[in-house]
């Protein structure tokens, strides 16, 4: 990229936590594989690159947003594991939390919880699809969020290729015109030049 | 291709789709774009500059009034694109410190207001503490930054909405200006 191009784009903010190294690492890997040209295709990859930067911001949230969610999962599915028939939540939440608190550091615990799941054919996954389906209302705006991000970039990737067809169909068309206007005068100054019968 | 009976349909329904009626919902509607602020058009002096600054290498030396428009067209949309993200970042980073974006509630259920009409009743002032929202935020990051995006996503998403036109916008003046290229320009 031209000096001046690099410094007219707006730079890309980027989150305190997030690493201004990566973000360069990524963009030099596009300009690797797109190779811009002028400052149109710049925009585009300074575009794409932007895109890529935030889908991978909201994957990492959604990865993030399932973990969090493990520990109330856990203890949910808990309680209904341990309720005895004719029993109420309330009467097992305080060993459904201790077991979950403990879950996440304790071997014991652990093994525990699997038994508890393997008396109803059930295993680690379980616990899982109840940290999905609790979080399921960020998940789905997640989703739509990342969707409508992956199509924006598939659009920019569409448009640097458009945009270069278009470029290299009307430099081409100029060019004939260019040399059709020289082959004319070449012609013409070819037919001065000859002698006429007068 | 649709039938002339759905276009007559399409019509009526859309005579229906007036927006709001009410004083009130009126009232409100006209600020819609004050939400964010991100449709206005920002006339700082060093905006211009760097508007200018990026026509100018859009267009290159063209004296073309439709290349000079298109390339503004660009430009304006490439630094409107620039501001979307920037809300958006500033909006995570928020939210990152203080928990959310707008101030505690003093009451945040009917609960607590019952409690405090009952209290008040009974002579006293007994006003709820305001729930601090930055206490529920994970300590540790990337948790932290995580749970902001999560508490700032319905922002979010209304924010794309911006970034998806600015980028529509560019992407049309950009191949516009293509139909105009004379020879020797370097675009």
């Amino acid at each position: 990229m031209r000096r001046n191009e690099l410094a007219l784009l707006p730079k890309l903010p980027l989150l305190i936590t997030e690493s201004a190294d990566e973000f360069d690492a990524l963009r030099d890997a596009f300009k690797q594989e797109i190779k811009p040209r002028g400052i149109i295709e710049q925009m585009y990859v300074h575009d794409i690159c932007a895109i890529v930067w935030e889908i991978l911001r909201l994957r990492r949230c959604k990865v993030i947003i399932i973990n969090s969610a493990f520990r109330s999962a856990l203890q949910n599915l808990l309680k209904q594991l341990l309720r005895l028939p004719g029993q109420y939540e309330y009467q097992v939440e305080g060993e459904a939390e201790a077991l979950a608190h403990s879950w996440f550091t304790d071997q014991e615990a652990k093994k525990q919880v699997s038994e508890i799941l393997s008396r109803f054919d059930l295993d680690e996954s379980a616990i899982e699809a109840e940290a999905i389906r609790r979080s399921s209302s960020d998940l789905e705006l997640l989703d739509r969020m990342l969707t409508s991000l992956e199509s924006r970039r598939d659009k920019a990737l569409g448009c640097v290729a458009q945009y270069r067809a278009s470029l290299a169909h009307q430099l081409r068309e100029n060019s004939d015109r260019i040399i059709d206007g020289k082959g004319l005068l070449q012609l013409e100054d070819a037919a001065s030049e000859r002698p006429t019968a007068a | 291709m649709a039938s002339e009976r759905q276009i007559a349909a399409n019509r009526r329904n859309a005579r229906k789709s007036t927006g709001p009626r009410s004083g009130a919902g009126k009232k409100r509607a006209s600020r819609n774009a004050y939400r964010y602020g991100l449709t206005l058009n920002i006339t700082s002096a060093a905006f211009a500059k760097q508007l200018d600054k990026l026509v100018r290498e859009i267009a290159g030396d063209s004296k073309d009034a439709i290349v000079l428009e298109r390339a503004r067209a660009i430009a304006q949309a490439e630094l409107d694109l620039a501001r979307v993200r920037r809300a958006k970042v500033s909006l995570i980073e928020r939210a990152c410190a203080f928990g959310e974006l707008d101030p505690p509630q003093a009451f945040s259920t009917v609960t607590q207001i019952k409690r405090f009409f009952n209290a008040l009743d009974r002579g006293k002032l007994i006003l709820p503490k305001p729930s601090d929202s930055s206490a529920t935020m994970p300590s540790q990051e990337p948790d932290r930054s995580a749970e902001a995006v999560r508490r700032v996503l319905p922002d979010l998403r209304k924010l794309e909405r911006y970034e998806r036109r600015s980028a529509a916008r560019r992407d049309r003046a950009a191949l516009d200006i293509v139909d105009r290229i004379k020879p020797g320009n370097n675009l």
